[in-house]
């Protein structure tokens, strides 16, 4: 805790609102003069160079400070980072070197109207996706209506048979969900894509708000910024809830190990939830029920929030070289005395295909509207979308469905004429494995970079609980494009993260 | 306790040992070698060789400065000083979580410290000054477990690794310069004075004995002393101290093995004596002392770590 390196920074309340006597312009005045505002929607300022009303402290408070101070509150909180070992490893030459993940100082704001509506839309998406997911694993109901195409569930890749007829707590399937949103240029939030096996990132919105608070104490306190430090007792609650027996329930987190890179987080919520860290070794079955080997004797185990993908999670029944996993997990979760979180088989409804479904499979299962809009997805394997799509290579971004990270993708405006050619003879060779959707402008938000404030690309991931009820804290991980123009907001592309401020009003 | 986290801990602990140990003896080596006729100074490095190299990857020259390179520096020799300390923090790093920040940081930092340093950089003065600093770094980190750590179920592991450790790399010690060689030359008055600086001895034998430097008060006061912390003996009690406080909750019937052997080590240093050991028993127990040591090691690893459930079930 670097409390000292704050403490001279401290601005024990006061007003906020000295401004200057006239606005500071984006693009013009400083700090905001290399600010570009541009076909995206800008979170703080409006088109004509208005700030936002819920920007006005912000804007107060980094107009009248003096220029190096940003640059001082900065470094403080990149030192924070560093001592506390919120870093992820880069492994060159036989040595590992740790790097922190770039966090910038100022917070991303949502305002409480914009919250409500993004988390009525979370809920109801994720109440339908789990019961897709009951249903492709029951019934199959919604391949029997001719909803989705039965070869689109039994083709996936992530689809497991083993799965079939197994009940799960509550008929929760996805326990954990961060969905990644985006504002369209008319500033309204679509989804991107939902995560639903394991996602990730969670720690950094924790470790986010504890440093940018503390940068910008009066600010935060003059907003009404809504909590989020009670997240891990809402997992704890969420994992809990998913027992299969209700006693004395024992929990654990499953890591790959310190080799991950995102161990970090594996081990930082398990602190904060209190329960071991364990990995696949610490494991053992014994006619169907799973103990942790500790020095004293074996410890049964009951919610293992496993952050292992489905293929490694058991050798005896998934990819038998798999050293990270648990030999007998599945029987023993099969058998119901163990519950797994989230549970095996969730990836076949967050392909890129199934997708462009969710909207309808919103209106099947629970006969409403969908609240949140999604982005617009040619399907190729439908012969009108394949056409427009061969068409319109030039406009659009083409997915292949099965992959994840930017692989097997196309990037129309940004691609040759011969990369398009080559592309368009795979997806004619294989069409149900190719989607398309139109390049989308991220909305910006302002961030500090070389000292100025400028506008950068940014998404947002909030997390959704879903045990017996569904909840979600009011924040969310923003990512953001630290490259100028830049779309890609991943860590391992240049991106950063931030802070994100939901205001209670 | 997690039986791989107690693992981790208790490795951490004697590979940190072991890297203060070779520190140790290399230090004093160079400090010591200007005093040597050629042929003592090299027989004197060949114990250092041996005392803390495993087979193959011991230096086969007499050379001070490769000896110095192989045993500290060199990252492939996994008994080097710096493969010691990566053992140590890759260790360290499973079980961050239970240890404390200082402890990380202090550990850390060392290696860091140690890592990038080359022979050819400190073989020009002082070769020896490197070697004296990190001393001072592994002192401190005991004394940062010692004050930072809960002594709980982990830092009694840490506490039963680091005297397994000590107790056979004493012994081991003890060994080379009682043992009889054939074609090399036996210890002479400067060499039993540098065993006892091999193990920070020297000033705590003379308030004992004066500086009167006899081998068997040497042994005696090596191993059978119960209140200096670099003897077998002292090393013993911490190390039954240790296994009598790991495990809590283990039924009696799993515990049963070590306790048996910790008291047989234990009655083995406190009713010894060392009239009884220098007709050349000594070498035959140090020995025992040795292979006592490892069964422990053994024992714990059964009966605490890798059990199986048909075990215990």
């Amino acid at each position: 805790m670097q409390h000292e390196a704050l403490a001279h920074t401290e601005d024990f309340g006061g007003p906020d609102h000295h401004l200057p006597s006239h606005p500071c312009i984006p693009g013009k005045d400083v700090p905001y003069q290399h600010y570009a505002l541009g076909r995206a929607y800008d979170e703080m300022f409006t088109r004509e160079g208005q700030v936002h009303p819920h920007y006005g402290s912000l804007d107060g408070r980094l107009t009248t400070l003096p220029p190096d101070e940003l640059l001082r509150r900065q470094q403080a909180c990149e030192q924070t980072f560093l001592h506390q070992g919120i870093t992820f490893t880069v492994y060159s030459d036989n040595q590992a070197t740790e790097r922190i993940i770039p966090t910038d100082l100022l917070p991303r704001i949502v305002t409480a109207r914009e919250w409500a509506r993004v988390e009525a839309g979370l809920k109801q998406r994720i109440a339908a996706l789990n019961m897709f997911l009951r249903d492709i694993y029951g019934d199959a109901r919604v391949l029997r209506d001719g909803i989705v195409p039965r070869s689109m569930i039994y083709g996936s890749k992530h689809y497991r048979r083993e799965m079939r007829g197994l009940a799960v707590p509550h008929g929760a399937y996805v326990n954990v969900c961060g969905s990644d949103l985006i504002r369209d240029e008319t500033g309204d939030f679509v989804v991107l894509e939902d995560n639903l096996r394991v996602p990730s990132g969670v720690s950094y919105m924790l470790a986010n708000r504890e440093v940018v608070r503390r940068a910008f104490p009066a600010v935060f306190r003059s907003m009404g910024v809504r909590a989020i430090e009670h997240y891990p007792n809402e997992l704890l609650n969420t994992l809990r809830s998913l027992a299969p027996f209700h006693e004395d329930v024992s929990i654990a987190v499953l890591t790959p190990g310190v080799f991950n890179s995102a161990y970090f987080e594996h081990a930082f919520l398990a602190r904060q939830m209190g329960v071991e860290l364990v990995e696949g070794r610490d494991l053992l079955v014994n006619d169907n029920v799973v103990y942790t080997r500790t020095t004293s004797g074996l410890k049964r185990i009951d919610v293992i929030y496993r952050r292992i993908d489905d293929d490694f999670i058991d050798p005896l029944i998934f990819r038998d070289d798999s050293a990270l996993g648990v030999p007998g997990l599945f029987n023993a979760y099969r058998a119901g005395n163990v519950t797994l979180a989230n549970a095996l088989g969730t990836g076949v409804a967050d392909d890129k295909a199934i997708y462009a479904y969710v909207p309808r499979l919103i209106r099947y299962y629970l006969s409403e509207e969908p609240i949140l809009g999604s982005v617009e997805t040619f399907l190729c394997r439908e012969v009108s979308s394949l056409s427009h799509v061969l068409a319109n290579l030039d406009k659009l971004v083409v997915k292949a469905v099965g992959e994840s990270g930017g692989y097997g993708m196309l990037v129309g405006p940004h691609a040759s004429q011969k990369e398009r050619d080559d592309f368009a003879q795979k997806i004619k060779a294989d069409p149900d494995n190719y989607i398309a959707q139109p390049t989308i402008q991220l909305s910006t938000a302002p961030t500090f970079v070389d000292g100025g404030v400028e506008a950068r690309h940014v998404d947002l991931r909030p997390f959704i609980l879903h045990g017996e009820q569904t909840t979600i804290v009011p924040g969310a991980l923003t990512r953001v494009a630290l490259k100028r123009g830049s779309l890609v907001v991943n860590s391992s592309q240049g991106g950063g993260s931030k802070d994100t401020w939901v205001l209670s009003e | 306790m997690l039986s791989r986290v107690a693992d981790s801990l208790y490795w951490m602990a004697r590979y940190l040992e072991r890297g203060e140990h070779t520190a140790r003896l290399v230090a004093v080596k160079l400090e010591s070698m200007v005093e040597q006729t050629r042929e003592d100074a090299d027989a004197s490095w060949h114990r250092v060789v041996e005392a803390v190299s495993a087979g193959e990857s011991a230096p086969k020259a007499h050379d001070a400065y490769i000896i110095t390179q192989t045993l500290a520096f060199n990252r492939v020799n996994p008994s080097s000083l710096v493969s010691s300390l990566r053992f140590a923090r890759d260790n360290a790093r499973q079980v961050r979580e239970h240890l404390s920040t200082e402890v990380w940081e202090h550990l850390n930092k060392l290696y860091l410290r140690l890592l990038p340093v080359t022979t050819d950089a400190v073989w020009s003065h002082s070769p020896e000054r490197i070697f004296r600093e990190a001393l001072e770094d592994f002192h401190t980190l005991q004394g940062v477990v010692l004050s930072t750590l809960t002594h709980n179920e982990g830092y009694h592991f840490l506490q039963l690794g680091r005297y397994i450790e000590r107790a056979q790399l004493i012994s081991r010690l003890l060994d080379l310069h009682f043992r009889s060689q054939p074609g090399k030359p036996t210890p002479k008055y400067f060499d039993w004075l540098v065993l006892l600086k091999f193990c920070c001895a020297f000033e705590p034998y003379s308030r004992a004995y004066t500086a009167s430097i006899r081998p068997e008060r040497i042994a005696q006061f090596l191993i059978f002393d119960p209140e200096f912390p670099h003897s077998v003996r002292f090393a013993v009690d911490r190390v039954v101290d240790s296994l009598s406080r790991v495990a809590p909750a283990a039924p009696p019937a799993r515990r049963a093995t070590v306790e048996r052997l910790a008291g047989k080590l234990k009655a083995a240093v406190d009713f010894g004596q060392v009239e009884d050991l220098m007709s050349g028993a000594i070498v035959p127990f140090l020995a025992d002392i040795t292979h006592q040591c490892e069964q422990i090691h053994e024992a714990v690893h059964v009966s605490y770590i890798s059990y199986g459930a048909e075990t215990v079930l």
